[in-house]
């Protein structure tokens, strides 16, 4: 591993697409060859709660190609949201995606 | 075990090498060892001596590193959150960034190699719990966990078992580990499949008063600290009860024995 592609914290924000409180959708794409983006959350509503860092993205990463930075962000989801007849109104789930796995929804 | 080791072991045993049968005579076979291995261990082994091979990295290195890397125990995450809960400037100082205000405690996240392990990276965020939000973390992916603060992930924590129904249902599987939550308080799953590596900061528990860091230490275990149980005076340790089996698996012997 080089050393100039370890994520640094502090630096998110800088040129990112979202702002902390957007909502966001997760978009469906294909998996072709590696991918972090379960199925669970895919297509599904959640709000920005962080931008995290810059850093390669998994699906260059994975095959060693430098493909540039991009912007990642925490995103909040209701469990409702995530899966039908969840029971607790008020539970959610946090997980990171990279920024081209994000697309805005209008409010 | 080659055919040629298993035909050595038999006939040490013919030549009876100070191993005793009891004196009836029969000729012992030596029951063929079998030793379980899974595809991805053998993918781990193979990529290892490749890259050995290649000079990414030397045997020695990879010892080193592992030997490391296995030594490190949830000591360090404990004393994070024991500092935290009695000094409120540090508290806010590791709220604002985790991998900085570890070092307060000794860890640094760069370590060994100087930019991190190779999968825990130097993103790190401590979620604070509160009388109405409770954290737990997961990595459905596969296993990823703060392991310069807590060492090693336990066996369940990587198991499918626990990613796959964390996410789903969240409150059936605290309670398994005997952590009931009222519905007014939210539970927040984090799911850390990319960069950031989490921990969970619990709510100082009553009866706790005037306590020691040190004190306050022992009871932050590392289940409190991935969201699976509550820390509280008196509970010092994870040990889960231990059940016995209603039917316990007998030997051949013992079923003889119990026929008689």
């Amino acid at each position: 591993m080089k050393k100039d592609k370890v994520a640094k914290s502090q630096n998110g924000g800088a040129r990112a697409r979202f702002k902390v409180g957007d909502r966001v959708q997760v978009r469906d794409m294909p998996n072709i060859f590696y991918t972090r983006t379960q199925n669970y959350v895919r297509g599904v509503v959640g709000t920005i709660a962080e931008c995290t860092y810059r850093d390669l993205i998994p699906e260059d990463e994975a095959f060693n190609f430098d493909g540039g930075l991009e912007q990642y962000y925490i995103v909040r989801f209701r469990q409702k949201d995530l899966w039908e007849e969840y029971p607790f109104e008020r539970d959610t789930l946090q997980t990171e995606f990279p920024e081209h796995w994000l697309e805005p929804v209008g409010h | 075990m080659s055919a040629a080791d298993k035909h050595g072991h038999e006939r040490e045993h013919a030549h009876g090498h100070g191993h005793k049968h009891g004196g009836d005579g029969h000729t012992h076979k030596a029951a063929p060892m079998v030793e379980e291995i899974t595809d991805y261990e053998v993918l781990e082994i193979a990529v290892r001596e490749l890259a050995i091979e290649h000079g990414l990295f030397t045997a020695e290195d990879h010892r080193k590193f592992t030997e490391w890397a296995e030594a490190v125990g949830p000591a360090a995450g404990s004393r994070l959150v024991a500092k935290a809960w009695t000094d409120p400037a540090f508290k806010a100082r590791l709220l604002k960034d985790g991998t900085e205000a570890c070092k307060e405690v000794g860890i640094d996240w760069a370590e060994p190699t100087g930019f991190g392990t190779p999968s825990d990276y130097t993103n790190f965020r401590v979620l604070e719990d509160t009388p109405t939000l409770h954290h737990v973390i997961v990595c459905t992916l596969c296993s990823c966990y703060p392991r310069p603060l807590l060492g090693m992930s336990p066996e369940w924590y990587r198991s499918t078992n626990y990613r796959r129904r964390l996410v789903r249902w969240p409150r059936e599987v605290l309670a398994e580990f005997g952590l009931i939550l009222p519905p007014e308080v939210e539970i927040r799953i984090e799911d850390s499949n990319q960069k950031c590596r989490f921990m969970v900061m619990p709510v100082r528990p009553q009866g706790t008063d005037n306590w020691s860091e040190e004190k306050l230490a022992a009871i932050v275990t590392r289940d409190c600290m991935i969201g699976v149980a509550l820390p509280r005076p008196g509970r010092t340790t994870d040990i889960h009860p231990v059940h016995k089996a209603r039917r316990p698996v007998q030997s051949a012997a013992q079923h003889a024995r119990a026929a008689e």
